[in-house]
């Protein structure tokens, strides 16, 4: 009797380990995917040929994501430097021509939501920062509004990462992540010095 | 040592099940969850809900795009298919329609890049009969989520392409 006993709590204890180690990889991960110069990304994203993993870890951090023939994700949580992003810094983020139809850069807090703040500057996009005919441009990530710049508010973003949507990319874009010149992110300051 | 050793495997067995029992079972409850949202609790079933314009609020799915304007059609094909369209925004801006599965998959998504007069097919269960000359997407699970996705940065731009989308259709197959 105690021997099944024993069994049993064995069991459900395994059962317990188990789905508490499956419930911390979802939470603690992002998609995991490849890095690219500091951007992560995933190529089965939204994808049929998604394993159970990246599949269970879209669905918790970015459900409804579309797979890469209509838009690829990128998502970052350091500077260029390596440093973790902080709410309280500011950041250049800056790029030249991206290869798809239309861009975003959008700050998200740890709870996968946009952060609670009313600053009504929770992304910028490429109508914002690349208007027509212009292909270098620069945005910025702060907790302070810069006028005359495209800016995306980090306040009461806590730790916050990035995600850069490129809608549309072409088929290079597609087949090759590798070749997308990725948007550089600069730590300019911080602690309110900005 | 072996009484020790039967206990260790099984331990080690349990884990591995509920490992992948749950990273299995997740996309499936919160897809649950997100058709129930959408829906209003399965209140509007195949037709599409207009939802407002982002904010730090909208909480109803992670991860919105504050430059989108989103609407969603929890379908449900059980009782046969669906004819599925969304008109163009004005100057042609963005939009697309992409179909996610039960286990939230994305198993299309057609926009008006490729159908620059609107975007239109027919959603349907493999074995289900299909009008010929229709574009089809075949779901392989009875129940998902249809999203409408608009470029809309800033509340002109919404207001803007609110009105348009409003002749979305997604409906039984009359």
């Amino acid at each position: 009797m105690s021997g099944k006993l024993v069994s049993a709590g064995v069991l459900i204890a395994g059962l317990v380990a188990g789905a508490a180690s499956g419930w911390y990889t979802l939470q603690h991960g992002m998609v995991q995917g490849e890095t690219y110069s500091g951007w992560r990304g995933s190529k089965v994203t939204g994808s049929v040929d998604a394993d159970p993993w990246t599949r269970a870890r879209v669905a918790v951090s970015g459900l409804l994501a579309l797979n890469k023939s209509q838009a690829i994700y990128f998502s970052r949580n350091t500077d260029d430097s390596g440093a973790r992003l902080r709410e309280d810094c500011r950041y250049r983020v800056s790029g030249g021509a991206l290869p798809a139809r239309w861009w975003s850069i959008t700050v998200y807090a740890a709870d996968n939501y946009l952060p609670l703040n009313d600053d009504d500057a929770l992304s910028f996009d490429q109508t914002e920062a690349q208007p027509a005919g212009k292909v270098e441009w620069t945005g910025i990530l702060s907790p302070k509004r810069r006028e005359g710049e495209p800016w995306a508010s980090t306040n009461k973003a806590g730790d916050y990462d990035i995600t850069l949507r490129l809608y549309q990319p072409t088929p290079r874009a597609q087949q090759d992540y590798g070749a997308i010149p990725m948007p550089k992110v600069t730590k300019l300051d911080c602690g309110g010095a900005a | 040592m072996t009484r020790n050793l039967k206990l260790l495997a099984l331990f080690v067995g349990a884990a591995v099940v509920g490992h992948v029992g749950l990273v299995m079972a997740v996309p499936h409850a919160l897809m649950k969850v997100a058709m129930s949202r959408m829906s209003g609790d399965g209140t509007r079933i195949n037709q599409f809900s207009f939802g407002p314009r982002t904010t730090k609020d909208s909480r109803g799915v992670v991860r919105p795009s504050p430059d989108l304007a989103y609407s969603s059609c929890v379908y449900d094909l059980s009782k046969g298919p669906l004819l599925v369209s969304a008109a163009p925004s004005p100057s042609q801006g963005y939009v697309s329609l992409s179909v996610f599965a039960a286990n939230t998959d994305n198993i299309a998504a057609l926009d008006t890049t490729q159908y620059p007069q609107g975007i239109r097919f027919v959603l349907k269960r493999k074995g289900q009969a299909a009008p010929v000359g229709v574009q089809v997407v075949e779901s392989p699970s009875d129940k998902g989520i249809i999203l409408d996705r608009r470029l809309a940065p800033s509340a002109e731009l919404f207001a803007e392409v609110d009105q348009a989308r409003r002749a979305d259709s997604c409906a039984p197959l009359g």
